[in-house]
């Protein structure tokens, strides 16, 4: 019995080592980029995203942050924005989708490399999912699909 | 200024530490636990058929529960208390990179006024599928 407290404690231990020395110098590097506001500029060469999926400028900034920062954080920026106007309905579904497939990607990735999992496959796979999906989604929406969306929602 | 941004960051990554390590530490002594007990060896043998699926063991499918409905640490926890291979380990990286913490998650997404269930099937739509593939793939590879 005494063995098998052992054996979970260290192990456990083992464990949240290998997680705190990644995950600490990476929230002092997010912390910096966060401080000096390196993402507004970061974001002028993700401009790219706006055609592709046909989007406001106003969306490129919250979804740098859901995919960097994580979806709670992305979601803030989100609500605030579309708060001042600056995003259509379209604008919002389409940064939900792409944020619930594919956030906080540097963490979780790095979460997964400390215990071993290959993390060019992870990182790749998820924001090729993401990116595929969300174009997909913005050829299929249109505005007349959305204001019917809208009048049935005004309706209920 | 970049000397209190750099002492934010620290603080900010004990804090994180400090809450992995709450979930973490438990989780693992718990499965390091049931490894000792046949309750393990149950539920591997109830999820062989599915979690074959994906080129999983059995048990595996515990790593998959605690990451959809507690959290990505919870999972960590469960997925070092179990041998898994390299691959192994990618494959249920993947799977759970598209879906976790599905309570909290779909709670913060449904602040945006979009409809969450959608979200929820495409969530778990990916995981199954992408899992499948990688762990297909994957199989062959190695």
């Amino acid at each position: 019995m005494l063995e098998i407290l052992k054996e979970g404690v260290l192990g456990s231990l083992s464990s949240v080592y290998g997680i705190a020395i990644i995950v600490i110098p990476l929230m002092i590097v997010l912390q910096v980029a966060n401080d000096y506001q390196a993402l507004n500029k970061i974001a002028e060469y993700f401009n790219f995203f706006i055609k592709l999926f046909n989007v406001s400028k106003a969306a490129i900034f919250p979804l740098l942050v859901g995919i960097i920062f994580g979806i709670s954080y992305g979601a803030g920026v989100i609500i605030q924005s579309s708060k001042e106007g600056n995003l259509t309905k379209k604008d919002l579904i389409l940064l939900a989708t792409f944020l619930v497939t594919c956030h906080a990607v540097v963490e979780d990735t790095l979460l997964f490399v400390a215990i071993g999992a290959n993390g060019t496959v992870l990182l790749g796979l998820r924001l090729i999912m993401a990116i595929g999906i969300t174009y997909f989604l913005s050829k299929r929406i249109n505005l007349k699909d959305l204001s019917v969306l809208e009048n049935e929602k005004n309706k209920a | 200024m970049l000397l209190e941004s750099i002492k934010l960051g620290i603080k900010k990554g004990i804090e994180t530490t400090w809450m992995l390590a709450k979930v973490i530490i438990p989780v693992y002594i718990f499965i390091t636990f049931l490894q000792h007990t046949p309750v393990l060896n149950w539920i591997a043998y109830a999820f062989k058929p599915f979690m074959g699926l994906f080129h999983l063991p059995g048990e595996a499918a515990i790593v998959l529960v605690l990451g959809n409905t507690l959290n990505l640490y919870a999972a960590i926890g469960a997925i070092r208390a179990i041998e898994l291979t390299p691959m192994q380990i990618t494959t249920l990286g993947i799977m759970l990179s598209f879906s976790h913490s599905l309570f909290v998650e779909t709670a913060v997404v449904k602040k945006l006024d979009v409809s969450v269930s959608k979200f929820i099937a495409l969530r778990i739509g990916l995981a199954v599928v992408v899992g499948m593939i990688v762990g297909q793939v994957g199989e062959l590879l190695c």
